[in-house]
């Protein structure tokens, strides 16, 4: 079987570009530190007041940094009476929050505008993942996975001060 | 080429390749081409209403939409219609008429195909059934997962249609083998080739799904089982997802490969080199489906990064398709006097809507095939991840290459199944174009939206989140939805115009397939199908097994099903 010339050379410039989307997702990875969700932890959505979801809000761990802790339910994002319905946090800018994430019963999204955070909420899993918050300004946190009749009022609001 | 000897059931026609179809083909392949039609009838025209649905811009002046009020329902018809039905009915009757006049045979068993056709169109019924007239829990979108469970009649109807495509597959093995005893040192013709990779394709990507709807869905829809576990369930499903859109794209290569060379007036560039793409397609197609799942919390992220390599190979045989297909449509360009260096795509069969359909379909398929690169570089996918950027990506490849294709292949081979020529090739130009021009006009407004934020599958003009350039981008695809519509009204005058209305005889014309066996100088050993299978068994150990050993938790004790209870979608 023989391979033509400029069918050669075709293959050798599709190897180049995949390789530099191979090498830009190892970049992504190592330089700009974007990762992944992996597993933090199983628990059972019908009793998350036996977890760290029992009390859903905001804590200071730090200077400008936070820890969240969010229970997605049809149709709101529960972070604690502070926040509200629909949800609201403040951050001031630069902060660093980690936000820990679990549905209550169907399957939820949890993407936040204009940052690379994008989580989907499996209920039986904690999902968990940081943002930093360095431009001022209000972002949305979507719920950007099909829950039902009430899907598209779904929402909260990220206030960076 | 050795000689055929026919068996005495085939009722041949006058000439293998003429297009004048046999009873028994008009009426098998056209059942299936019909049930295919109502499929896409039913989901096609769910489209444009799902834009005017999510535009604010259109609900503000047209308050009440008449079709399917309730968008989500809609999305549902629209997802399970066209993606699962249609494609699968397509898929099966294409493929009996291609192995059929490729090897000169009839398939193995008529009564097989029939039963697989009844099946099959059983679970459409029922779909339709539940879709149409049952509570709008069954709204679970095409991706039914759990724990939203739907009614029970939903699930029995995709059984019917795995079932139905199981025995269809089974059919089209045997007529091969039966075709390879009697030439056992020839190759099989290209297109039969690149049909058997898709079946089995098929058959180990619903392996996945068939586990997930049988073990899970169905018992919980029929309240035998109270629990699930949604993560299992979504890495069952996407198992089956991702092979799923290369069982939608490979007969729409077959047509490129083997058919369009012959129909622009050119021809194929390597044989050989093809069946190297489909070979990369049995190994490569299936172990890649966690790249829908990048961001789910219980998939380790170097199991995600693996998959990422596999995606990211599995664009290889594309890439080498448009080589190849692209050198075939220059050879066909300079037959025609095309000189320059960039003329040739110019001077193609534009005119003809067989030529045109096809050609759109490929200009859609590079933004698609692209998109799709990006979708699959793990961490761009955090930005993109369920926003309507998918939907974009996905409708220039599935709506563009794949649907266009489909509909290239309608306009000769409707005809040749009525027995009467196409109703009329300036409908079928003036549909070919207007699905470009809308196509392109949705996947660039989908596309931005997506970028600005607005989620996939949600009735986003009742949404308090939206933004104004979100809005915009929305308005945008409305107006795509328009246009989008009256190509499918063109399309489907088309095809009824043909049916009952079309006086004119068909004109003679043959089959664009080779019917010779293949190129000599492809290997022999390229059909050894068992090494393929062993080293996809391979290929999935490596990729699935992390997976599912993070999915099934072991370390907990081997009870699965233990945390979820299921839940009725909601009610409007």
């Amino acid at each position: 079987m023989e391979i033509n010339k400029l069918e050669r050379y075709w293959l050798i410039a599709v190897g180049i570009t995949l390789g530099a989307f191979v090498a830009a997702t190892i970049v992504a990875v190592t330089v700009f530190g974007i990762r992944l969700p992996a597993p933090v932890e199983r628990i059972d959505p019908q009793r998350l007041d036996q977890t760290i979801f029992a009390k859903p809000g905001v804590r200071k761990i730090a200077d400008n940094r936070y820890e969240a802790v969010i229970v997605a339910k049809s149709w709101a994002f529960d972070a604690g009476p502070e926040a509200g319905n629909p949800a609201v946090l403040r951050f001031p800018r630069g902060s660093q929050v980690t936000f820990y994430v679990t549905s209550k019963d169907v399957m939820h999204g949890f993407q936040i505008e204009k940052h690379t955070l994008n989580l989907e909420l499996v209920p039986g899993q904690v999902a968990r993942a940081s943002a930093n918050f360095n431009r001022p300004g209000t972002y949305h946190i979507i719920c950007n996975h099909y829950c039902g009749a009430g899907h598209q009022v779904m929402y909260g609001v990220i206030i960076v001060e | 080429m050795a000689s055929v000897t026919l068996p005495q059931t085939f009722e041949a026609p006058a000439t293998p390749t003429t297009l004048k179809l046999a009873k028994r083909e008009q009426v098998m392949i056209g059942a299936h081409i019909i049930a295919a039609l109502t499929a896409l009838m039913f989901g096609i025209f769910m489209g444009p209403f799902q834009t005017f649905h999510r535009s604010p811009t259109f609900v503000q002046y047209f308050p009440t939409i008449p079709v399917f009020t309730f968008y989500y329902q809609a999305v549902t018809a629209h997802g399970v219609m066209n993606a699962l039905f249609f494609t699968t009915f397509f898929i099966i009757g294409f493929s009996y008429f291609v192995t059929e006049r490729s090897l000169q045979r009839p398939i193995k068993s008529t009564p097989m195909g029939w039963a697989a056709f009844a099946s099959m169109a059983a679970g459409l019924l029922m779909m339709l059934f539940v879709l149409l007239t049952g509570p709008q829990q069954s709204a679970v979108l095409y991706t039914f997962y759990p724990p939203m469970i739907a009614p029970a009649l939903f699930y029995i109807g995709l059984v019917l249609l795995a079932l139905g495509s199981w025995l269809a597959s089974a059919n089209v093995f045997l007529t091969y083998r039966d075709w390879k005893r009697e030439h056992p040192n020839e190759r099989v013709p290209l297109a039969v080739f690149a049909i058997i990779v898709n079946f089995i394709v098929w058959c180990v990507a619903t392996v996945g799904v068939a586990i997930e709807i049988v073990f899970m869905l169905l018992p919980a829809s029929l309240g035998l089982l109270k629990v699930t576990d949604p993560q299992l369930a979504r890495t069952l499903f996407w198992f089956f997802g991702h092979p799923l859109v290369y069982f939608w794209l490979l007969p729409a290569y077959v047509s490129w490969y083997t058919m369009l060379p012959r129909q622009a007036g050119g021809k194929l560039f390597s044989e050989p080199l093809a069946r190297v793409a489909f070979i990369m397609f049995v190994l490569f197609s299936v172990p890649v489906g966690v790249h829908h799942q990048f961001s789910d919390p219980g998939i380790s992220a170097s199991s995600k990064g693996v998959q990422t390599l596999l995606t990211l190979i599995v664009s290889v045989p594309s890439f080498m398709t448009a080589f190849n297909v692209g050198a075939a449509l220059e050879n066909a360009a300079r037959n025609r006097g095309a000189k320059t260096l960039f003329d040739w795509p110019f001077k193609q069969k534009w005119n003809d809507p067989v030529v045109a359909a096809q050609l759109t379909g490929m200009v859609l398929f590079v933004a698609g095939g692209f998109s799709g690169l990006i979708n699959a570089s793990a961490q761009l996918n955090a930005t993109i991840h369920n926003t309507s950027w998918v939907p974009a990506h996905f409708h220039q490849t599935l709506g563009g290459a794949v649907t266009m294709t489909y509909i290239g292949i309608l306009y000769w081979l409707l005809p040749a199944i009525r027995g009467r020529a196409l109703f009329s090739k300036k409908i079928a130009l003036a549909q070919v174009f207007t699905w470009l021009i809308g196509m392109t006009l949705f996947g660039l407004a989908m596309g931005e939206a997506g970028l600005q934020g607005v989620p996939r599958r949600a009735l986003t003009s009742q949404a308090p989140y939206l933004t104004p350039a979100g809005a915009f981008w929305l308005d945008v695809t409305a107006v795509s939805g328009i246009i989008l519509l009256i190509s499918s009204i063109l399309l489907y005058a088309n095809i009824i115009g043909t049916l009952f209305f079309s006086r004119q005889p068909m004109p003679e014309g043959e089959v664009p397939i080779e019917t010779v066996s293949g190129d000599r100088t492809s290997p022999l050993w390229f059909e050894r199908w068992g090494l393929w299978l062993g080293i996809l068994g391979i290929l999935l150990l490596i990729s699935y097994g992390p997976v599912m050993a993070e999915v099934l938790d072991f370390q907990e004790g081997w009870n699965i099903l233990r945390f979820m209870p299921t839940s009725n979608a909601p009610m409007p």
